[in-house]
């Protein structure tokens, strides 16, 4: 009687593992890019490099390490193949009107915009810490950098952040309202 | 956290692809996958030592060539000089 062995490769499944981190390869590859079809076709050529190296992954959390990993890579790459790093340019950010209330959404939207104006390694950084709610340690193994230069990108970004908006009349006062 | 990092992670929330996206996924990763021919780098190699060589020869010949033609030039300029000094030597004599 042959003794089936339980491989841990063979107890995940393809199809779980995209339906599982879709929304975070696409939603870091979108982010990242601001164009949708391009992030939707790096985020299906991450998982058919997922298919392609299902051999060697060991568990599902495995999985999601080189997804994101991958993710993050692959989105660069196809950043710096467009060649043309802020797709929107920084004056074309809708200026809020003065004196009016900033709105949830018109924050949000201007807040993206500005992220896309980023340098590709603090914007991807900044991604990784928002959308993923990952720590810089974190952020520095996913991105291959070391936990300084992740704090140091992320503390420059925020303050460039602050600055912009002020410019735009943006603050923490008229935002609360 | 304050509130730019809060309205950060309101603004990259996480969002999703569209409705298809995983059985497009799928039915690509099940798609049989077409061998590539890749001509061997060594043809390559060799076809471009062959090519590079032919050239060389073509050159080489050409201005072996091109020499040859400046020689018989000159040949034909010192035989015409040589005949006119002939000439002059012949005529002092008569």
């Amino acid at each position: 009687m042959i003794e089936l062995q339980n491989l841990p490769e063979t107890a995940l499944d393809f199809a779980d593992l995209v339906r599982e981190h879709q929304s975070m390869v696409f939603s870091v590859c979108w982010h990242f890019l601001h164009d949708r079809d391009q992030a939707e076709d790096v985020a299906q050529e991450v998982f058919l490099g997922l298919h392609r190296n299902m051999a060697s992954i060991q568990s599902a959390a495995h999985a999601g390490h080189w997804l994101r990993k991958v993710a993050v890579q692959r989105a660069i790459d196809a950043g710096r193949r467009r060649a043309r790093r802020p797709q929107v340019a920084l004056e074309d950010v809708a200026e809020p009107v003065a004196h009016t209330p900033v709105r949830d959404p018109m924050l949000a939207e201007m807040l993206r915009r500005l992220i896309a104006t980023l340098p590709e390694t603090p914007r991807m950084a900044m991604i990784l810490r928002y959308q993923e709610d990952l720590d810089p340690a974190e952020i520095g193994q996913a991105m291959d950098m070391p936990v300084a230069t992740v704090k140091s990108h992320l503390q420059r970004s925020l303050a460039l952040l602050r600055e912009k908006l002020a410019r735009r009349g943006v603050r923490e006062e008229k935002w609360t309202g | 956290m304050d509130w730019l990092e809060r309205e950060l992670k309101g603004a990259l929330a996480r969002e999703e692809p569209p409705e298809d996206f995983a059985s497009r996924v799928m039915r690509r990763a099940s798609a049989p996958v077409r061998p590539v021919y890749r001509w061997p780098r060594w043809l390559a190699a060799a076809a471009a030592v062959i090519v590079l060589a032919g050239a060389g020869l073509g050159y080489r010949q050409y201005r072996g060539e091109m020499a040859k033609e400046q020689l018989m030039q000159a040949f034909k300029i010192a035989s015409v000089k040589v005949n006119r000094i002939q000439s002059a030597v012949e005529g002092i004599g008569k």
